[in-house]
């Protein structure tokens, strides 16, 4: 179980405090922040809430563990007012799935970048900026990559008309 | 409505050249190597050992604009890549030919839905086009009866018997 | 006006690749900086075949983006069928039927072996061979007359549904299941012969494209990439779905880290994949193919799951984030060529472009996979 020994760690850096709203939970209810879930019904073993000062030390955690980068994405929770920026990392030898989220304010969508500890990061920060208007701070290269070179459009976003 | 090129005529004529002309191009057109998505796969298909186009004139694939006079559109435009296509359109030497290969190609395809913001609904928006073939993806046996069309447009008639329904 | 001879030496010049070009597998454009024959740098640029999937994910219901699923990843499409049902069915609580399970491993390894003859062709087309492509192309329509029977498509299927599948397998297609496993074991020393012992290709691909492990997990790198370079990463075996964990098979790995290994990879797979499929055919129960009472329009339980299957070119993943309606409220897609793609830039800094093209061949693109 490569899981167990980061769950110590996360709990460190986890969210405290005020609650930002998720889905499914109950409003006012403390935040799940590190969460074990089953993996047969939801595909991921550790779900961690962190806060987006904090992403790149989670990361740090998972790089120095050997776990391998799969996604980042976003999500536009738009009645909330606040992105959710997701990233799934898996352990070739075990199978098992840590997911990160962040969540951020919609009106001032940024977090640091996590692309100088995986290479990978580089092009899923571009396509997640690409689809929700997210920056990245301390990206090398933040320019549209599946977008037209000119778009100035966030197509995912909930609000976006063509 | 933009204002139509008037294109005078050709100031000679000559009649059965212009059909010897017309069954030499009918019988070698000669494609582009211009597969964008799914439809470019059963394009491979067609060209390969089962379907084998070359029995119509077309193996000569060339991956350059410039030796080829078939421009067979096969997949969804991008607005990305718009520009790409009118260009290497430019760049074919006349007389020259478009086949729009699939749905995307005729009219933006299963990706036509409001509210989309990525392509081009149909390549006619941007290229004249001489032959539709539908399909999502077309089998090989479309394309060549697609190919065979164009062929009839060229020479006037048909040479290939019509595969008739049972 | 003269010339400064180091100057000239120090020259590098862009050269465009792309979007159309006959070895990029479709619109992929890489800008690449050059010094003589030599890369400095290769940026590629994307986006060419962007076809907005988790924009249609949002806005239309779950049974609606099926077909959607046929055209990711094309040349293996059932795989990314399997990503999205499987998702769908893991956070509705829908269980499949065993026959159902079977009849969709059958149908994805062939789709599998097909999808690696169509590499194999088109690798070796990119090296400059074409008589592979012709005989690939021969086996492959083979496997298509199989899954036409069966499914009603050729390329971009869309056979899969929510509890099962919505068309049973036939004693026909049994038997020509079974003739095609014997007529392609026979062929494989043909292709041994031709292709992998010939000096020419050998000289192409051994020692070119070094992808080391690390860079591997640092990209998110997988299927054949990862496995050619030493790390035996496989979903069907770490992370068992469907009916794997009922058969015996091998997950061949290399230790190279070269092109050959990946191509050596990619031919033992398909030796695994008609392992598989006898198996599933010998022991194939009988039963229901699809789930009782899997509602028409289908509504799920707020939250989000994922769900993985080992696709014909990695691990490819679906995220789906509910919030109770008839759409999904996000459609993720984790597509593998995206990830083996962006290793691209930093493997191939000082290589000769032929051997980048290798490389780009060894890593089996579909742009529209990378694009979605």
């Amino acid at each position: 179980m490569k899981i167990l020994p980061l769950k110590s760690k996360f709990e460190a850096i986890a969210v405290r405090g005020t609650p930002a709203p998720v889905v499914g939970a109950e409003a006012g209810a403390p935040v799940p922040l590190v969460n074990e879930t089953p993996h047969a019904t939801k595909g991921i073993d550790l779900d961690v809430t962190v806060s987006a000062e904090r992403v790149v030390e989670a990361v740090k955690i998972l790089d120095e563990a050997n776990w391998m980068l799969e996604a980042i994405t976003g999500v536009d929770w738009l009645a909330e007012r606040q992105f959710e920026v997701v990233y799934d990392f898996t352990h070739v030898d075990s199978g098992e799935r840590v997911t990160v989220r962040v969540r951020i304010s919609r009106d001032k969508p940024e977090l640091p970048t996590i692309s100088h500890i995986y290479g990978g990061a580089n092009w899923h920060e571009r396509e997640t900026h690409d689809f929700f208007g997210i920056i990245f701070l301390g990206h090398p290269q933040l320019i549209p990559l599946l977008l037209p070179e000119d778009a100035r459009f966030h197509p995912l976003r909930k609000d976006f008309t063509a | 409505m933009e204002k139509q090129v008037e294109v005078p005529p050709g100031l000679i004529h000559f009649a059965m050249l212009d059909d010897v002309l017309n069954m030499a191009r009918a019988n070698s057109l000669w494609p582009m190597t211009f597969g964008l998505a799914c439809c470019a796969i059963e394009m491979m298909a067609t060209g390969a050992s089962r379907f084998d186009m070359a029995r119509f004139g077309c193996e000569v694939f060339r991956p350059s604009p410039r030796q080829s006079d078939l421009m067979i559109v096969s997949g969804t435009i991008s607005r990305k890549m718009a520009p790409a296509v009118v260009t290497l359109y430019d760049q074919m030497p006349e007389p020259k030919w478009v086949l729009a290969m699939g749905n995307c190609a005729i009219s933006g395809g299963p990706f036509k839905f409001p509210g989309q913001y990525g392509i081009v609904e149909g390549v006619d928006k941007l290229i004249p086009v001489d032959v539709y073939v539908p399909g999502c993806p077309p089998r090989p046996e479309a394309l060549i009866e697609g190919i065979l069309t164009l062929e009839e447009k060229l020479r006037g008639k048909r040479c290939f018997p019509t595969v008739e329904a049972r | 006006m003269s010339i400064d001879a180091q100057s000239v030496l120090n020259e590098t010049f862009v050269l465009n690749l792309g979007p159309q070009h006959p070895a990029t597998h479709g619109v992929l454009r890489i800008k690449l900086t050059m010094d003589g024959e030599y890369i400095v740098d290769a940026e590629p640029v994307i986006g060419y075949g962007h076809r907005m999937h988790e924009k249609m994910g949002e806005n239309r219901s779950y049974a609606k983006f099926l077909p959607n699923t046929g055209r990711i990843d094309y040349v293996a499409a059932l795989f990314n069928g399997h990503g999205y049902v499987g998702a769908v069915e893991r956070l509705a609580g829908i269980t499949v039927p065993e026959r159902a399970e079977y009849i969709r491993v059958i149908t994805s390894e062939l789709n599998r072996v097909a999808s690696h003859l169509l590499w194999l062709g088109a690798f070796l087309v990119d090296l400059g061979g074409f008589t592979p492509l012709l005989y690939c192309f021969d086996d492959r329509e083979q496997i298509l007359d199989l899954l036409e029977s069966v499914t009603g498509a050729r390329l971009t299927f869309c056979y899969y549904r929510f509890g099962g599948v919505c068309n049973d397998i036939d004693d026909d297609f049994v038997a020509g299941t079974r003739s095609f496993i014997t007529r392609l074991r026979s062929r494989m020393p043909m292709y041994d012969a031709f292709v992998t012992k010939n000096i020419i290709f050998r000289k192409r691909v051994e020692g070119i494209g070094l992808i080391s492990a690390e860079t591997c997990r640092k990209y998110g790198a997988t299927g054949p990439v990862i496995r050619g370079s030493g790390v035996s990463y496989d979903v069907r075996k770490v992370e068992p779905y469907s009916v794997y964990l009922k058969f015996n098979f091998d997950i061949p790995s290399f230790t190279e880290c070269d092109c050959m290994a990946r191509y050596k990879v990619r031919i033992e797979e398909m030796v695994q994949s008609m392992r598989i499929i006898e198996q599933a055919l010998d022991s194939l129960p009988a039963g229901p193919i699809m789930a009782e009472k899997v509602p028409r329009t289908l509504k799920l339980a707020k939250g989000d799951c994922y769900y993985n299957v080992e696709s014909a070119r990695g691990s490819f993943g679906v995220r789906v984030v509910s919030d109770g309606s008839e759409n999904a409220y996000r459609l993720k897609l984790r597509s593998p060529c995206f990830s083996n793609m962006s290793l691209f830039r930093e493997c191939s800094a000082g290589m000769l472009l032929p051997d980048a093209l290798a490389l780009l061949g060894s890593f089996d693109l579909v742009i529209p996979d990378i694009d979605r």
